[in-house]
């Protein structure tokens, strides 16, 4: 969640009047790192990942299921356990989150910003080397393991995105508090949701403050057959008159047929699995933004697990427009609902949203892919011009500058420290697109990075190694082979917004390059260009002559997730309605497993990481479930549920009871067979994977024996 | 007799023919198609400097540049036969354009070998060479053949050595129903005093400071048990090809274990080039390059037998990185006139 420095947190009308210095502040300490880094080169290949958790409290005997609001506790326990840090885990200080980069092993613990969330990483970031990837799995169990340990014996740390029912009408939180407290002000949740930290409540009270009225999260509901119609949201309340804020619910803020919500905390306390990168260099890592864009769409829809808020089945799959509605702090006129008098600009997305646009300097990067309404400040462009930075990445970063910093701390504001990057990152770190940009810290001790920010937390921690490695292994790809799966950025958004709906996995088409390859240089013309280049350059396309070409409507086409990820070929085979005249695209999977094929990968590995393909084969071809479409089907067969959209405590209680058993097989590296009996058609979600017991289960023990240490 | 020298030139953005399709697991098909891409290739490019009206007389580039010397005087002419083609492709252009042929070796296609290396310093990769023979070739001529093919990478990546060099022998596979009986079948393939008899020039390789370490292709563990009592210099690694890489028999693992061996994963298939594939390749066929006299009309092209000799895989991988920056294949055969 960034740096978490303490001090004294400026009130919305006092941030306000200080927004543009800590933007000019933030441009100059941008401009300080980049001249810094921007020749920083060859920085080796490591990542991360983040898993982010709810705690819950479950007991077989208890009939509720609540959200524990421990998680100081939890963090403290973390933190105070000696045998921990010595290994380098833990939970480090608050304010020491930002330095907690060690070169030590075991796993680290973050506070998030919902009081019930914790965020778990790898003590030190992974490599490339194929065996590590295999590590990420133990690793992430570990860190489940650890959490557990630090827990009171009902509380449970789990990998759902959302609480089915955080915000319904009675007690959802352990302990319990009342709602409509004055930083949030909502109907729904108490302000103790939120993490303490005074970054988290003035976050979500500046936004609100700013916005002038409550954000409102309205998910269209899932019509069953019982449910009324049209359907109005049962647990908002219109005669609540506690703040001026009350009346947003009398004034429309709750339309039919939608679940009306009205807080941060319902999207900001989603947990999501995000992966980030270091580039050789700048210029690679402007790339693997870029690439990596297109695909985040089809990752989210891939990953699809939320289906139900507030507790009602949502007509949607996955969080993200909820995140992107429940920290959105536009004004009435940079939402185009008033005439632009106090603003600077209408503002088309929420600081949470897909990418707006492209940043790489590849010549494949056509101007028709880049969004000609892009807003962005232009001092501040001219600013990053006039301090050496190009064009593209200006642009971006003058449209990311166009927010007001939200938390800002008096004491931050005395001088203008260059050695630091706060202002920089008060922005940068509030601008929550599915990609981000990272530059090196302020001591430039590592490189330029990206983080790819689209997917959803998977149940288990096979599925989110699964997803994560993947992941990895498709930026090598990506880099190998040179692909480009340019579209237009707007092409992006939409296929973002198509990712919502129910099951788009299976049912939608996404627009997806037809062509990812890149164009053979031509050897005559290489041999024209002038020699005493000291460089060559053959495998990169940086060099190369821009491809000549035709319509960029041309470049792209409708694909099912099936085919984007099999290939055409696969989907053909698997999709009888399938275009049989449909082209070939080669699918993500075989452009991996080409790559494994090109590289030296032991029997053991390449065992390990066909499972992750396979798992992932799966799901986009529909052989398994989402874990959006399994909990569906979990509630829909529930006795309790009563085909009215409404997902009842009992059945919250037995979903979440199901979830911890799954998660305790998983922990005790029995696998998932035959929890069938007590825990519906897993096996549509997990197939025969990991059936008995944790990885390497597919080799014969005394095999495992043998290569266990190879 | 001449020597024929085919290249794929650097395949890793060479799009989709490095992609395996599905079924077509373990197959020559990457060989096969990037050959035959690189030979169109080749023939687009040079194509306008062999118009005359395109690029004007005798100063061409290509001339000028020509890093082998030869001024394409040395390879016979065949004619073009303009003026009959409208509705086909235009025929490849003549022998000399877009092949070179220097000491009795024609290069096909021709490579632009200042072009060639690698982007960072050497010790930055991982560099693995596959060398495949093939049955169709006395053993007597493999210590040639491995000189031939190392030297030939080591100048595609403009390395002095490599790290890891695979010998693959012909008559090998990790063929059967379960992987017992795969490695059983194993213990019969190949040729044991073959093997044994090639391995003291790749260990001469190794000792010269040219390959850093030693590998195989598709032992099982009766054959890698035989093998490693009459070699000096073991290998290090062991490439099997099992369509479930997560059945490995379990003597294999345990011999490789004990003896250090790693198991690497392949999926290529051994006897890679055969004659009439080679054939197809050069040939005057519609998926020919048109190399190849036509056997019936014995006109258009070289004459004699044609027999393929080996062929040599080879891939750079930055190592921290995980990322494939060269990747390519050497394909050698002789032209026996008859």
């Amino acid at each position: 969640m960034g740096l978490l420095a303490l001090g004294t947190a400026l009130d919305w009308p006092d941030a306000k009047k200080q927004a543009q210095l800590v933007r000019a502040w933030g441009i100059k300490q941008l401009l300080e790192i980049w001249g810094k880094a921007k020749g920083k080169e060859r920085d080796i290949m490591l990542w991360g990942d983040e898993v982010e958790y709810l705690v819950v409290t479950y007991a077989k005997d208890d009939p509720k299921v609540l959200l524990s609001l421990r998680q100081a506790d939890i963090l403290a326990a973390l933190a105070g356990d000696k045998s921990l840090s010595a290994e380098g885990g833990g939970a480090p200080e608050l304010q020491d989150v930002a330095s907690s980069r060690t070169s030590k092993q075991l796993p680290v613990f973050h506070p998030e910003f919902g009081r019930f969330m914790l965020e778990a990483t790898p003590g030190k970031p992974w490599g490339i080397d194929f065996k590590e990837l295999l590590n990420v799995e133990p690793d992430m169990k570990l860190r489940r393991h650890i959490a557990k340990d630090h827990m009171l014996p009902n509380e449970y740390p789990i990998t759902l995105t959302t609480f089915p029912r955080i915000g319904s009408p009675g007690v959802f939180t352990d302990p319990y508090y009342p709602v409509s407290g004055p930083r949030l002000r909502s109907q729904f949740v108490p302000d103790e949701i939120a993490n303490p930290h005074i970054r988290f409540p003035t976050l979500a009270a500046n936004i609100r403050s700013r916005r002038g009225r409550k954000v409102q999260v309205n998910v269209p509901v899932f019509r069953d057959e019982n449910t009324p119609w049209p359907w109005k949201d049962p647990t908002v309340n219109y005669d609540m008159h506690q703040w001026p804020e009350d009346d947003d619910v009398r004034n429309g803020a709750a339309p039919d047929n939608f679940i009306h919500m009205d807080a941060m905390a319902f999207g900001m306390g989603s947990c999501c699995l995000q992966i980030t990168f270091q580039a050789k260099n700048i210029t690679e890592g402007r790339r693997m933004y870029d690439q990596l864009s297109p695909l985040g769409p089809i990752l989210l829809a891939l990953t699809a697990a939320t289906p139900i808020y507030k507790g009602f089945l949502a007509d949607t799959d996955v969080r993200w427009n909820q995140i992107s509605k429940a920290v959105d702090d536009r004004t009435p006129e940079e939402l185009g609902e008033k005439p632009l008098e106090n603003d600077r600009w209408r503002i088309p997305k929420s600081r949470y949203a897909s990418n707006s646009t492209y940043i790489s300097t590849d010549p494949r990067l056509r101007p028709e892919y880049l969004d000609p309404d892009l807003v962005i400040d232009e001092d501040i462009k001219q600013q990053l011009l006039d301090g050496g930075m190009d064009d593209r990445l200006a642009t971006h970063f003058a449209h990311l500058f166009i927010r007001d910093p939200i938390v800002i701390f008096n004491e931050d504001l005395q001088e203008l420290d260059l050695s630091k990057t706060d202002h920089f990152e008060n922005i940068q770190s509030t601008n929550w697109q599915h990609m981000r940009f990272k530059p090196p810290p302020a001591d430039n001790s590592i490189g330029w990075r990206v983080e790819f920010r689209p997917m959803e937390i998977q149940v288990t921690d096979f599925e989110n190694a699964a997803f994560a490695v993947f992941i990895v292994l498709i930026t090598r790809v990506i880099l190998s082979y040179d692909l480009n799966f340019y579209i237009p950025i707007v092409k992006v958004d939409e296929n973002m917004e198509t990712a919502h709906a129910r099951d788009a996995v299976l049912e939608k088409t996404f627009h997806f390059r037809r062509n990812p390859f890149p164009v053979r240089p031509s050897r005559a013309a290489a041999s024209r260009t002038p020699s005493g280049s000291s460089t060559p350059n053959p495998a990169f396309s940086s060099s190369r002559p821009p491809t000549p070409s035709g319509p960029v409507e041309d470049e792209y086409r409708r694909m099912s997730i099936n085919e984007i990820i099999n290939g055409t070929a696969y989907a053909r085979r698997h999709e009888s309605e399938a275009d049989a005249d449909a082209e070939e695209f080669p699918g993500l999977i075989p452009l991996v497993e080409s790559y494994l094929d090109s590289v030296n990968v032991d029997v053991v590995t390449r065992c390990e990481l066909a499972t992750y393909l396979d798992l992932i084969r799966k799901r986009a071809s529909g052989e398994l479930w989402t874990a959006a479409k399994w909990i569906r089907h979990f509630v829909a067969q529930h006795p309790g549920y009563k085909r009215d959209s409404t997902v009842s405590e009992e059945v919250t209680k037995d979903l979440v009871g199901a979830i911890i058993a799954v998660g305790e097989r998983e922990q005790r590296g029995e696998g998932f067979k035959g929890l069938d009996g007590t825990v519906p058609e897993i096996g549509r979600l997990l197939g025969g994977f990991r059936s008995g017991g944790g990885s390497r289960s597919r080799l014969r023990p005394e095999v495992v024996d043998m290569v266990a240490d190879v | 007799m001449a020597q024929i020298i085919l290249s794929t030139g650097n395949i890793v953005s060479g799009g989709p023919s490095i992609i395996r399709k599905p079924g077509a697991y373990r197959s020559n098909l990457e060989l096969t198609n990037s050959l035959r891409s690189n030979f169109l290739a080749a023939q687009q490019d040079y194509a306008d400097h062999a118009d005359p009206d395109a690029d004007a007389g005798a100063s061409s580039p290509l001339t000028a540049d020509d890093p082998i010397g030869d001024n394409n005087g040395t390879t016979t002419t065949i004619s073009n036969g303009h003026g009959n083609t409208d509705t086909t492709p235009p025929p490849p252009p003549s022998l000399p354009v877009w092949t070179a042929h220097q000491d009795g070796v024609i290069f096909v296609p021709r490579i632009d070998w200042p072009e060639a290396g690698l982007q960072e310093e050497p010790s930055e990769y991982d560099i693995t060479v596959k060398l495949f023979f093939l049955p169709t070739t006395p053993v007597a001529a493999r210590p040639q053949y491995v000189r031939e093919a190392l030297s030939l990478v080591l100048k595609e990546l403009d390395v002095r050595a490599v790290d890891l060099l695979v010998v693959s022998f012909p008559g090998m596979s990790f063929d059967g129903d379960c992987e017992w009986e795969a490695d059983k079948r194993n213990a019969l393939q190949g040729n044991d005093d073959d093997e044994a008899a090639t391995w003291p020039a790749v260990e001469e390789l190794q000792r010269q400071g040219l390959v850093r370490s030693l590998g195989i292709a598709e032992f099982g563990s009766a054959k890698l048990a035989r093998f490693l009592t009459r070699v000096q210099v073991p290998p290090r690694v062991d490439q099997i090809n099992i369509k479930n890489c997560c059945n490995v028999p379990p003597p294999l693992v345990k011999i490789a274990k004990e003896q250090g061996i790693d198991l690497l994963v392949h999926s290529d298939c051994t006897d890679i080039l055969s004659k009439g594939t080679l054939r197809e390749l050069l040939g005057p066929g519609p998926r020919g390059a048109g190399i190849l006299a036509d056997t019936e009309t014995g006109t258009g092209g070289l004459q004699g037998d044609l027999v393929p000799q080996w062929v040599v895989k080879y891939t750079a991988v930055v190592r921290d990185r995980g990322v494939i920056e060269n990747k390519g294949y050497f394909a050698s055969a002789a032209l026996v006139q008859e």
